[in-house]
């Protein structure tokens, strides 16, 4: 997969795949009722079983684009397909079903006496029986190693703690997508690294796609399938990470940086007088492709 | 343990909702239907009751229960300046000119004002109703865990009465916590609450109004995360209530029957 740019000023959406996607956003356009436009023309799909990043500035439209998944907005003009549905205008009934949105912050999705009354607040709407949503939110809380919290008070978790909570309440309604928005912002690198295998476990083990509006380029680079640059309320350029991250000039028009990772390995091939032979996002593929870039390892040294 | 108290003389939630998740007293043990009905005898006593001994009498017997679940003591004084300020501010013109054996008068020109007995009696008679309820709210709050009051307001209260005390609950937490997060930044600035109040009193009242404005957004989230998870206006809760054991329930007959005869009785003797 090439860096697809796209022309805000000439939206062109591709056509819905209804094989491979699960959310498709056909230049949708939002206006807040003060005028300021949220997205406008906006392109944007979810394919099955995938992570996708939505990586952009603050104001740049991420959180109104996945308020718009889950039908908390409706777009003002075009139209967003939800597996199999259109929604527009009116239309919005059920969407919570299908796409869960955990927001950025917990406290204001935490509005339960406690930590079981959250998290089986989704079920019980969905219109399981007090038992049946018992049940899911044990197994939701068991996946995300928040069992421990089960009977405890939100007000007095930690905010690692809270966000975990947050998650298991959107996954005990087994949504097929997971958006999340700014999933490990003030969070402590060890809840930080615990969200990222979280999400990485939705899509490997459990099959469903998460959709992460992020500024922190660095878990975009780890963890994402496909990037989607936005800028002014709109997508102007997707990719896979290696190219994406790989691109400079595209990451500064973002008004973005690049992730540690490639800033690093691009400042010593930069120094060492190297051209990048890889295109290393992880910590271990850094560390493998500095060693191949050492002198002593260059082929015919 | 954290604190959202802004003064030692508001009641602390976090310290009310710490003793009610942990404590151990015979009495965190006693089911929260047997205190809720108690709480409810007692409101009918206060309302009823006039004889002043027969009030401290029952005063006497909250504040004891209070003490025997090991309850801060210490605190109850400061915690019982608000209920204090509310009744004088409500019989701080009332107690004035009442019939009965003068005290104390005062006269300002050609108007004179005047305590009699009775006066004074209205006074402590309504000081030590606000207390016996306040001793026994506490009480009651201080040895039930959150998830049985909110059980019992939602079974007791029809929609959206529970929702409201539900979700507000929540949010006066939030609200206390931004607020004192706020007094924090103004103290660390060298400010003050009286100070700050005395030298900036506009920048302070803009300050608060910003509490209430963050308030408001803050509940429109709020909304907004409730809706995306299938929010139609009713709130289930799934926690349950302990049921009193044979022993409370002869208790709460007992209890009954002895509100029931004062009921009766207590026009005809004075009480």
């Amino acid at each position: 997969m090439t860096i697809i740019r796209r022309n805000p000023e000439a939206p062109h959406c591709p056509p819905v795949d209804h094989d491979r996607e699960l959310i498709h956003v056909d230049c949708a356009s939002h206006t807040y009722p003060d005028g300021s436009v949220g997205i406008h023309d906006m392109c944007f799909y979810v394919l099955k079983n995938e992570i996708v990043a939505i990586c952009g500035p603050n104001g740049s439209g991420k959180s109104t684009l996945i308020e718009h998944l889950n039908g908390l907005l409706l777009p003002s003009l075009g139209t967003i397909w939800v597996n199999g549905r259109t929604i527009s205008g009116g239309e919005q009934a059920g969407l919570w079903k299908e796409v869960g949105v955990v927001f950025q912050r917990s406290d204001d999705q935490l509005f339960a006496p406690t930590v079981l009354d959250d998290v089986m607040f989704g079920p019980l709407n969905l219109g399981l029986s007090p038992d049946e949503a018992r049940v899911r939110a044990m197994e939701a809380l068991g996946t995300v190693g928040a069992a421990g919290l089960v009977g405890k008070l939100p007000n007095y978790l930690s905010g690692g703690q809270k966000r975990l909570v947050s998650i298991a309440g959107i996954l005990a309604m087994q949504p097929m997508v997971i958006a999340m928005d700014e999933p490990t912002s003030d969070l402590d690198p060890v809840h930080a690294g615990m969200i990222e295998r979280i999400i990485l476990d939705l899509r490997d083990r459990l099959g469903i796609s998460v959709v992460i509006a992020t500024h922190d380029m660095d878990l975009a680079a780890r963890i994402a399938d496909r990037i989607c640059l936005v800028r002014n309320g709109a997508v102007f350029a997707e990719g896979v990470p290696e190219e994406i991250f790989y691109d400079p000039a595209l990451i500064a028009e973002a008004g973005l940086k690049l992730p540690a990772t490639v800033q690093t390995y691009l400042d010593f091939c930069a120094a060492a007088g190297v051209r990048p032979a890889s295109l290393p996002l992880k910590t271990d593929d850094l560390v493998v492709a500095l060693k191949k870039s050492m002198p002593e390892n260059r082929p015919g040294s | 343990m954290s604190s959202t108290s802004l003064s030692p003389h508001i009641p602390d939630l976090d310290l009310i909702t710490y003793y009610a998740e942990r404590g151990d007293s015979v009495f965190s043990r006693v089911s929260p239907w047997t205190k809720a009905c108690l709480l409810f005898f007692i409101v009918i006593l206060v309302t009823v009751i006039r004889s002043l001994v027969l009030l401290f009498g029952l005063y006497l017997i909250v504040l004891l229960l209070y003490l025997l679940a090991r309850l801060p003591a210490g605190k109850l004084a400061y915690w019982y300046t608000l209920p204090v300020l509310f009744v004088i501010s409500l019989v701080g013109l009332m107690m004035w000119s009442e019939p009965g054996i003068p005290l104390f008068a005062w006269t300002i020109g050609s108007f004179t004002l005047s305590l009699s007995d009775n006066g004074l009696i209205l006074v402590v008679t309504l000081l030590i109703k606000a207390l016996i309820t306040v001793t026994y709210s506490l009480f009651f709050l201080m040895t039930t865990r959150y998830q049985h009051v909110t059980g019992i307001i939602s079974r007791v209260f029809p929609e959206p009465l529970d929702q409201i005390f539900l979700l507000a609950y929540r949010f006066l937490f939030l609200t206390l916590a931004m607020t004192a997060s706020l007094l924090k930044s103004i103290k660390a600035r060298g400010g003050g609450l009286m100070h700050s109040l005395r030298m900036q009193g506009r920048v302070f009242a803009g300050v608060f109004a910003l509490v209430f404005i963050r308030s408001f957004e803050r509940g429109e989230r709020v909304h907004k995360a409730m809706t995306s998870r299938g929010f139609n206006g009713s709130y289930p809760l799934s926690g349950v209530v302990p049921r009193p054991g044979i022993s409370e329930y002869c208790l709460l007959v007992l209890t009954g029957a002895i509100v029931t005869a004062t009921v009766i009785l207590s026009p005809y003797r004075g009480w």
